[in-house]
């Protein structure tokens, strides 16, 4: 019973040294608590609505306001100016005042109503992609029910549904599915809080390690990892953090999601399945790189940068299947990627255990290789 | 005269100091030389190519059969698969292994055919925003292409020429044009804005690291006395050394971005150039404001990571400013990355004159004047501070 009464006082000393360091604590509660929060409502409007367009107009006609005025009434695009000439219309793009240009030729009707193809350009400031979309969606679908009704009048005799029939041979339908509004929060918040925890355990482990560190060299030792086993300190300290990310990981995973709305279809069985060989493996993996820590403070300097990279290669924004085989392989040295992949398909897409399985094996098979790497490097750390 | 050799003895100082610890070749040229690497190669093709898609015919004629070849054919999609029902086709979608599926239902042929207008349907799964959002477009193209490939065949039986089906099929059509990235190329629109907000970070880090390194170590006294306690020249020294090594990672970027990939460069390279020295600056002095103004390395530290990482979505390259709910959108104001961006845009993008960016460089330099409010704080910080643990 010895070696039990041995972890519970490293789990107990190391719990105190946490709860009492001012910069652990930024790390363990601050940041998940704060973070996440000012990520989502950033994004918290999903999409970008009204879109300021400037307008060429030199058809001037019937068709051609009728057209812009459509385009005006969708959601995506707002028309601030109608100008003169390009060169004016070019002018307001400069000056940011409008992201896009909708030149309707002064042969729009003309060429309609003598049974030829209209064109009508757009233009897009490529300074953001979501500009692009916007005026190129809502025109097109402007442009979609003009034709249907030009058509229905070129089909002498046709009804309209004869000449949509004509035209439409096979209908399409589209359907948006899980993320139906293609939302940014609803896209990425689930990758920022999965990487959160992971983040966040590597910068608190990593400065309580420095912290240890730094006290050697000042001749000082903790007390409670004195003349204790390497295998015991390590399942003690663990423990703590464990302990605590269980706390935090409900606040990410169940509360920030509802407080902004955002899709939550999971079951708690595979979310816990999921969740709880995640945080082992962030713990195991943070313990690993906290033994090269000589200070508090350089692992901020040498850890947060790669978190952009990191989450590049979870695969949730670049697609998974484009990721170039080094980086792909690179990727699985780090939780962060399987959890990931699991967590957004499991909260978004409600994908069940036999659907998340390779993904959980394989946090368990890190949790394992973690564990014994973490273990090898304590027997040294702690050797007498 | 003599105050300058006190500057160079204090760089000369640093320099040692920062050949010394492994942690200044880590995060001054190992971590940005591999940020860049890894960008520039993850997105090399532009846009993604062959994503997966699942695909289920319930009729599986000639006519099906050769929608789905060709939609297979095209540049960003990839047939991966053919499921027996659209259940199944969602349990692949839920496992990961594809992100959309093309479903053409049994009898779409026939119906066809004898003009009863048969629906088929595409499904797209946006939790991985981009891949659906490029497989949609495909996926729709190639839906309006199996309408129009029978009605054409119908209007050229009845002596239409081509243009006048085309017409027929289409009267009014958009034709887009993206300003200078006519490809919808990734690389440039995410490489050009992530590289420097990375790089604006580990400034703002190392910068911070540094100075507050000489109390941990309690050496601020000796490096403050070096230049008779003149606190713009101590700091001056130290930052001369780090600028040249940062200065000199900027170069690799432009080069790297501009010359071998061939971003946009309209502005010409000068202008870029400009930008980069302002960058470096900018950063260095904004952590140098940070290390006055809260006079506690793991706070200032915390801070400016909070500030360089939060550079990157206040930016707004991804999602715009627009966008962002009011209170948000003034914040951005204090971000120099922000500015950084629009002057991008506005150069190397777009190539505007130098009118429309001026005023972004004035807030650039404001920022650069920041430090002058703490430098007194800072002095006397340095000097009187005894490191505890």
């Amino acid at each position: 019973m010895k070696w039990l009464f041995n972890i519970l006082d490293v789990w107990r000393h190391e719990l105190v040294r946490v709860l009492k360091d001012e910069g652990v604590l930024v790390f363990f509660f601050v940041v998940p608590l704060l973070y996440p929060l000012l990520y989502a409502y950033l994004y918290n409007n999903e999409t970008v609505k009204e879109v300021p367009a400037v307008v060429v107009d030199n058809c001037k006609t019937t068709m051609s306001r009728e057209f812009l005025r459509n385009v005006d009434a969708s959601a995506d695009i707002k028309i601030v100016a109608h100008c003169a000439d390009m060169q004016e219309a070019e002018e307001l793009i400069r000056e940011h005042t409008a992201y896009c240009l909708i030149y309707v030729p002064a042969e729009f009707q003309k060429n309609i109503l003598e049974g030829k193809q209209s064109v009508v350009e757009l233009y897009s400031d490529m300074s953001g992609l979501l500009y692009y979309k916007a005026v190129l969606s809502s025109c097109t679908e402007v442009s979609l029910s003009m034709n249907q009704d030009i058509k229905a009048q070129r089909l002498v005799g046709a009804t309209k549904e004869q000449a949509e029939t004509f035209a439409y041979p096979i209908k399409y339908k589209y359907v948006p599915m899980f993320n139906t509004q293609s939302g940014f929060a609803t896209f990425l918040i689930p990758a920022v809080l999965i990487m959160i925890i992971q983040q966040t355990l590597v910068l608190g482990i990593g400065m309580l390690m420095g912290d240890e560190e730094e006290r050697r060299r000042k001749g000082l030792v903790l007390e409670h990892i004195q003349d204790k086993k390497p295998l015991t300190i390590l399942i003690g300290k663990s423990g703590v953090y464990i302990t605590l990310y269980l706390f935090v990981s409900v606040y990410l995973v169940c509360i920030v999601p509802r407080l902004f709305g955002l899709i939550q279809i999971w079951q708690w069985q595979e979310l816990i399945a999921m969740m709880f060989p995640y945080i082992l493996a962030c713990v195991f993996f943070s313990i690993i790189i906290s033994t090269f820590a000589k200070d508090r403070e350089s692992f901020i300097v040498l850890f947060v940068f790669m978190s952009i990279p990191m989450l590049f290669m979870t695969g949730i924004s670049w697609p998974g299947s484009s990721i170039p085989a080094v980086w792909k392989a690179l990727s699985y040295a780090f939780p962060s990627t399987l959890g990931v992949n699991a967590f957004a398909r499991i909260t978004e897409m409600g994908a069940l255990m036999e659907d998340v399985r390779p993904e959980i094996i394989g946090l368990w098979i890190q949790t394992v290789v973690f564990f014994v790497i973490a273990w090898i490097l304590y027997r040294k750390e702690y050797k007498k | 005269m003599q105050k300058l050799r006190k500057i160079f003895a204090v760089a000369k100082r640093e320099q040692g100091r920062l050949t010394s610890r492994p942690l200044y070749l880590f995060s001054m040229i190992l971590a940005p030389l591999f940020s860049y690497i890894f960008f520039t190669t993850l997105m090399a093709d532009g846009l993604p190519n062959d994503l997966p898609i699942g695909v289920v015919d319930e009729d599986n004629t000639s006519v099906t059969r050769q929608i789905i070849r060709n939609l297979d054919a095209f540049q960003q999609s990839k047939i991966v698969e053919q499921y027996s029902s659209f259940a199944e086709a969602r349990k692949a979608m839920q496992q990961g292994k594809i992100y959309a599926v093309y479903y053409i239902p049994q009898g779409t042929t026939q119906l066809a055919l004898a003009s009863k207008q048969p629906t088929i349907s595409f499904y797209t799964s946006a939790t991985f925003l981009i891949p659906a959002s490029l497989e949609y477009r495909d996926m729709k193209m190639m839906s309006e292409y199996a309408s129009g490939a029978i009605t054409r065949s119908t209007l050229y039986a009845k002596g239409y020429t081509e243009s006048q089906a085309m017409a027929m099929l289409q009267p009014v059509k958009m034709e887009m044009h993206a300003i200078n990235n006519p490809s919808l190329n990734y690389s440039i629109y995410l490489s050009n804005s992530l590289l420097p907000a990375i790089l604006s970070l580990l400034i703002l880090q190392v910068t911070i690291f540094s100075i507050y390194s000489e109390l941990k170590e309690e050496t601020s006294k000796e490096w403050l006395a070096m230049t008779d306690n003149d606190v713009y020249a101590a700091i001056f020294g130290k930052l001369i050394p780090q600028f040249v090594v940062w200065l000199l990672m900027g170069f690799v970027y432009l080069v790297l971005l501009y010359g071998y990939f061939h971003f946009p460069l309209h502005s010409g390279l000068l202008p870029m150039i400009i930008l980069m020295v302002t960058l470096v600056v900018v950063s260095q002095a904004f952590a140098v404001f940070l290390c006055g103004a809260v006079p506690s390395l793991r706070w200032a530290l915390s801070l400016a990571t909070l500030w360089g990482v939060l550079s990157i979505p206040i930016s707004g390259f991804s999602f715009p400013k627009m966008a962002f709910p009011p209170a948000l959108q003034g914040i951005s104001y204090l971000f120099p990355m922000r500015y950084y961006f629009l002057v991008y845009v506005d150069q190397a993008l777009n190539g505007r004159p130098f009118g429309y960016t001026w005023i972004y460089y004035a807030l650039l330099c404001a920022f650069m004047l920041l430090p002058i409010v703490v430098m007194r704080r800072l002095k006397k910080f340095l000097l009187e501070y005894h490191y505890q643990i």
